[in-house]
């Protein structure tokens, strides 16, 4: 027996082993990698961007997915929460799926630890679980009146009567909807906030999903889109780039450049930076939390991973080609 | 103390599921029965609290507002669904349900195929138009069945194929993107948050 054709008959378990050493190694030993960005996350950030410091402008982040595709959605989650808080915008947060309150609560909490200063129902208000019976009714009446459509919050409290309010009455305010989904959650917003009020819509979806989007996204009913781990690597790189950018020039961050996102590379690793103190140049070690690097790292593992199944889907066909034309000849 | 501990837990039926990748076993079976009981068990008291309580219990017995049985009694009829011989009656939620879908019918046809036709009609200006216009006019030639598929137009019908099997591809490529995406984020849970290798 030939080695293609040894191949051709290997255990699939080897396989298995394979790949999963192909994502622990390079998560153990992550090193620094690029990370290019899209113009569909460009244009999401630089919408959310423009409600900065506004306060008749807000953002609602809709969750659609329990915890089986976290890994995919839950970092874009936390970039974008930071973001928002980094720029001071108003953001909701609601879900119709009971496996989601939790998660939405657990990526809020994860976002907002680094901000002490801000206040539940002034900053940010989670309406928390709806019954997916009142999806639609929520939907609509968002259009006219949102404190009147989700009546209370997560904590109970009548939203209308929170200060987080003032300015924001329906979609005209309310104006970009960003559904975290693993299913077609999206095309409802579309369907029902987009074309009855025209309200903004994008989405973060699950790389499975990102197929069945784009046709919105080209024909412009999407603003912009997050696909899968990479699109959650490519907002974490963008948050770092601007919104949290700190040095002695921008000490609150610095304005979208598509010049700067060029030519900048984030170092996902410790990074040593350099600063004048007094008459002496200081250098010291930085490091992102991991909860702000996540999905690039993850993307590390991913990269070498997609090198490894490109192989052997080579490997398998020069195999069977082999294979076949031995069996041709006899 | 709770984190470990639910880290333990978490990381256990982890790897009662990842056993299944060796062959079935009663681990992996223990923690997939147990993964739809909890579902289950977490998703009826949030319901009931946050659905039956302030939507009926509360408007109807303590506000008095009576009219609200009527689709609370609609609702109702849904269990029959389990009966052979009351089943038709869970038909009439459903009908009802269906008559709101339907109210969605005009929004959904703006949205899949209006808004997606004038996408589709825009001047041939650059290449990536040329290749939305030549992708629409060969997949829609190789749907029409009325004509064989011979010829010049079997020719053209053939670039459809091509295109399709280009989308599907691009929709291979991204299901085992996110496949990858899922087994990386159990790898991070287990290596950094269970076992605590990742900083």
């Amino acid at each position: 027996m030939t080695f293609w054709e040894k191949i051709q008959n290997i255990d699939r378990r080897w396989i298995y082993m394979i790949v999963a050493l192909c994502i622990i190694v390079p998560l153990l030993i992550p090193f620094n990698s690029k990370t290019y960005v899209t113009e569909p996350t460009v244009n999401l950030y630089k919408k959310i961007d423009s409600f900065s410091d506004k306060e008749d402008k807000a953002i609602l982040l809709s969750f659609s997915h329990d915890a089986s595709t976290m890994a995919e959605l839950f970092p874009m989650e936390v970039s974008i929460l930071r973001h928002c808080f980094e720029r001071n915008i108003k953001v909701f947060l609601i879900c119709f799926s009971p496996p989601s309150a939790p998660l939405m609560a657990y990526a809020l909490n994860v976002a907002k630890e680094d901000y002490p200063d801000l206040e539940s129902g002034v900053d940010y208000c989670n309406f928390g679980y709806k019954p997916y019976g009142l999806f639609l009714p929520i939907v609509l009446g968002m259009g006219d009146d949102v404190g009147e459509a989700v009546d209370t919050d997560a904590d109970g409290r009548k939203v209308k009567n929170l200060e987080i309010m003032k300015g924001i009455r329906n979609y005209d305010d309310l104006n970009l909807i960003i559904d975290f989904a693993a299913s077609a959650a999206v095309f409802s917003w579309i369907t029902y906030a987009r074309v009855r009020f025209g309200a903004n819509v994008a989405a973060g979806v699950t790389a499975v999903m990102a197929a069945d989007n784009y046709p919105y996204l080209q024909s412009g009913q999407l603003v912009g889109m997050l696909a899968g781990l990479k699109g959650a690597a490519e907002y974490e790189k963008l948050v770092d780039v601007f919104a949290a950018y700190e040095d002695e020039q921008y000490s609150d961050g610095r304005n979208f450049s598509q010049e700067v996102i060029k030519n900048t590379w984030v170092p996902i690793m410790k990074k040593t930076i350099s600063y004048t103190s007094g008459e002496t140049n200081v250098q010291t070690d930085v490091e992102l939390p991991y909860k702000f690097k996540q999905a690039r790292i993850g993307m590390n593992a991913q990269s070498i991973a997609h090198i490894m199944i490109i192989v052997f889907i080579i490997i398998g066909n020069i195999g069977y080609f082999l294979s076949r034309k031995n069996k041709n000849e006899v | 103390m709770f984190e470990i501990l639910s880290n333990i837990v978490a990381a256990l039926l982890t790897l009662f599921i990842f056993s299944f990748l060796y062959k079935d076993n009663p681990f992996y079976r223990f923690a997939e029965h147990l993964l739809v009981g909890v579902t289950m068990g977490y998703a009826i008291p949030l319901v009931y609290t946050n659905a039956f309580i302030p939507f009926v219990y509360q408007p109807i017995f303590l506000e008095g507002q009576y009219w609200l049985i009527i689709p609370s009694i609609l609702g109702i009829l849904y269990i029959f669904r389990f009966t052979k011989n009351l089943s038709w009656l869970s038909r009439y939620p459903i009908a009802f349900g269906m008559g709101i879908v339907g109210m969605g019918v005009p929004m959904s046809m703006h949205s899949s195929v209006l808004v997606q036709m004038r996408n589709a009609m825009r001047p041939i200006d650059n290449i990536n138009t040329l290749i939305i216009f030549l992708g629409t006019v060969t997949i829609l030639l190789y749907f029409y069945f009325s004509k064989p598929h011979k010829g010049l137009y079997g020719k053209f019908t053939n670039i459809g194929i091509w295109f399709m099997m280009v989308g599907f591809g691009a929709s291979f490529g991204y299901t085992v993107m996110a496949r990858i995406s899922l087994l990386i984020g159990r790898i991070q849970f287990l290596l950094g948050d269970f076992l605590g290798l990742i900083k």
